[in-house]
């Protein structure tokens, strides 16, 4: 199990890693001279876009992603974004869907009025309000209710350690050959 | 479910006492001209009762059948639907029962049926038959039972409470499930309980249980069909003692019932059996009709979906029911037996998804395995996202410093570096599952890591790559070695470098492997590594 999973893992950080390059290539083909925020930005978002697809949509914040980037990216960003994911993007703004279960919820808490000092009560608010905190940090949080919430922050997670792990090898290797260069 | 048998048992006989011989010529009429209502009210009140009364399999049936045999008949043939709840068998007595021993109390059929169980005690219950909800009318006005009974009924079924007489006159619950199912039952005859003679309240409530029973269904289908009429039999008289506060009357009335139950369970089943079910079923759909759109989610959702769906499928409808209940505006939160018993279910069916879930979230979030306590550990999580988003923007940050053209062909022999080194993102291959649990860093990688690092030349490092790609990547042998080949072609003209890259790469990845190894990924390390 260990292996399968090893191996699925490296598999995916190889399908990352080649979806990301292809983002970058098309980065570079439109632009040969970007300046450093730009490059940062072609970098993060092939990145994002790239980690997201990898998990071809089967849950939310990678959906999220893409439909954020279908939305509000342009030009070379959005090429890429296409190239990566294989397909084109729509240009339509996202459906104003989730709100139902949020106004839901809130009448639900105003529904509530009594005040518990108890201290089950306060752990369970605090508890709440993090949940909330957390909720919000993950792309596509509106449409996230409690547990898909949890099952969403495990894959985010994932994921993004795998982007935050190949970024770090590329970047360390990078800066280590940059090093190199210099020294030679 | 003894507790069911017993409380179709109970109400019969309750139902007889008082209000037997007033309502009962009530009861024909309304039995006739509404076939169709005592169809879908014995619907809503055996989907409730399903669980019940599988296993029950009670007497009630019988007693129903004692009680309003033709109308049932009637009424159920009348709507002869082709649904078939397999649980539904005996629900359709059952619910008339209950239903007429609810209607007595004002509540809508559907709650009576629900409540029926657990309102043992409330006196003056009609005979069976409630599907009329101008009959339940009529029975609210004349019920004599005070808010207070209700209120002490419904102090019965407290949250913890509506498992209690389940647990006691059940003694062995075939499964959790039925408990719950019971529970739920149990929450909704409160539910209806506190709303006697509550015009208005009838119809949303039959709306509610409606929702309810599908749920309950949903759970007691899932429980098992069995019916346990053996055991209902012999549960009969623990129920009553374990339902709630048995008033004379309702016990005295209850061994009867019992008999004549058992004496027409046999015809009860097989007649009710296809046709409770559709009726049931008829009586779903005009109920989801009838409810908000909540409810009709909520009702389509359990109803439509099974299993992992199913469950997922509650959640909303849970959800929404607890939307629904906010909106109403109700004073007290819950106090209804039906949602009391409905919110039992889900949260617990929620609870042990939420644990099972944080589990794994516990495995991969570095640090927060001796953390206990949810607050602690969401604290832990949140840092942690917080910190990988963080670590993403600047490690792109830096990538757009070094590289000034965006070039990555040359970093291609870093796919040997992740393919090496890390192998532990196992969490990541086991995230779609989420049912495996993640097993931390293996050793043997490292130890394959460690072997290629004394290595000095390009094809010292391709042979332990290559060797180890096929232990590494089981399943991937081809494509990581020929990315490793590769990637090394790509890179031999720069053989020094790679070799000091990739062994600064493996050292700087031994470290952070090992720390793995342990388990812990402090998210400063990362940074600190260059």
């Amino acid at each position: 199990m260990q292996n399968s999973s090893s191996s699925s893992s490296l598999m995916v950080k190889q399908e990352f890693f080649t979806k990301w390059k292809k983002g970058l290539k098309i980065y570079s083909a439109f632009n040969k001279e970007m300046t450093i925020m730009e490059r940062k930005r072609a970098i993060k978002l092939s990145a994002d876009v790239a980690i997201a697809s990898t998990r071809s949509a089967t849950t939310q914040w990678s959906r999220a992603v893409v439909a954020e980037v279908s939305s509000s990216a342009a030009g070379a960003a959005r090429i890429a974004a296409e190239e990566i994911l294989g397909r084109k993007l729509s240009t339509e703004r996202r459906k104003a869907q989730a709100g139902k279960k949020i106004v839901r919820r809130r009448r639900k808490a105003a529904a509530r009025g009594a005040v518990r000092s108890s201290a089950a009560a306060v752990a369970k608010k605090v508890v709440r309000n993090r949940r909330r905190v957390l909720k919000r940090l993950i792309p596509g949080w509106k449409k996230l209710d409690e547990i898909c919430l949890i099952k969403e922050t495990l894959d985010y997670i994932a994921s993004l350690q795998v982007q935050v792990d190949v970024m770090r090898h590329l970047a360390n290797a990078g800066e280590t050959l940059h090093h190199q260069q210099i020294l030679l | 479910m003894d507790v069911v048998g017993k409380d179709a048992s109970v109400e019969p006989s309750n139902a007889n006492d008082d209000s037997l011989n007033y309502h009962t010529p009530n009861i024909a009429p309304e039995w006739q001209v509404n076939g169709n209502n005592l169809t879908n009210t014995s619907i809503g009140m055996t989907s409730v009762c399903n669980s019940m009364v599988e296993s029950s399999a009670c007497s009630s049936p019988s007693m129903v059948d004692s009680f309003c045999p033709t109308v049932w008949d009637h009424s159920i043939n009348g709507q002869s639907l082709g649904y078939c709840d397999v649980n539904v068998q005996n629900d359709v007595s059952t619910s008339s029962n209950l239903g007429s021993v609810r209607a007595d109390l004002g509540w809508n059929p559907s709650a009576m049926m629900r409540g029926g169980m657990f309102m043992p005690p409330v006196s003056g219950m009609l005979p069976n038959f409630p599907a009329d909800s101008g009959f339940i009318e009529r029975a609210a006005r004349f019920s004599c039972f005070s808010g207070g009974n209700f209120g002490e009924m419904m102090n019965l079924f407290a949250v913890p409470d509506p498992l209690n007489p389940f647990s006691q006159g059940l003694g062995v619950v075939h499964s959790q499930r039925h408990e719950m199912n019971m529970a739920e039952l149990s929450k909704e005859g409160g539910l209806f309980m506190g709303k006697p003679g509550a015009e208005g309240s009838p119809f949303k409530n039959e709306k509610r249980s409606e929702s309810l029973h599908d749920e309950a269904k949903q759970g007691v289908g899932i429980a098992g069909n069995d019916s346990d009429e053996a055991e209902c039999s012999g549960r009969g008289p623990q129920e009553e003692v374990a339902c709630m506060t048995g008033e004379s009357p309702g016990k005295g009335l209850g061994p009867k019932k019992r008999k004549r139950g058992g004496v027409q369970n046999a015809q009860n089943d097989e007649n009710n059996e296809t046709p409770t079910q559709s009726a049931e079923t008829t009586k779903d759909t005009r109920e989801m009709k009838q409810k908000g759109d909540h409810n009709t989610t909520s009702n389509s959702n359990p109803g439509s979906k099974n299993g992992k769906q199913g469950s997922r499928g509650s959640d909303p409808p849970k959800e929404d029911y607890i939307h629904v209940r906010a909106r109403r505006g109700q004073a007290t939160n819950s106090h209804s037996l039906a949602e009391r018993i409905n919110d039992l279910l889900m949260m617990q069916v929620r609870r042990e998804k939420i644990s099972e879930r944080m589990k794994f979230l516990q495995d991969l979030v570095p640090g927060c395995s001796k953390v206990t306590g949810k607050a602690v550990m969401l604290d832990e999580i949140i840092n942690y996202v917080q910190s990988l988003q963080r670590q993403v923007e600047f490690l792109s940050m830096k990538l757009a410093t070094v590289n000034p053209r965006l070039e990555f062909n040359v970093e291609g022999f870093l796919t040997k570096d992740m393919l090496q080194s890390r192998g532990g993102m196992s969490s990541l291959g086991l995230l779609p599952d989420m049912t495996m649990p993640f097993p931390p860093i293996h050793p043997p990688q490292l130890g394959l890591i460690q072997t290629c690092i004394p290595s000095n030349s390009a094809e010292a490092l391709r042979r332990p790559i290559n060797i180890q790609s096929p232990s590494v990547c089981a399943g991937f042998k081809e494509p990581s070695s020929q990315v490793s080949i590769s990637s090394i072609s790509e890179v031999s003209n720069w053989e020094d470098e790679l070799h000091n890259v990739v062994h600064m790469g493996f050292t700087s990845s031994a470290p952070s492997s090992s720390q793995d190894l342990s388990g812990s990924l402090p998210p400063g390390h990362m940074k600190a590594e260059p």
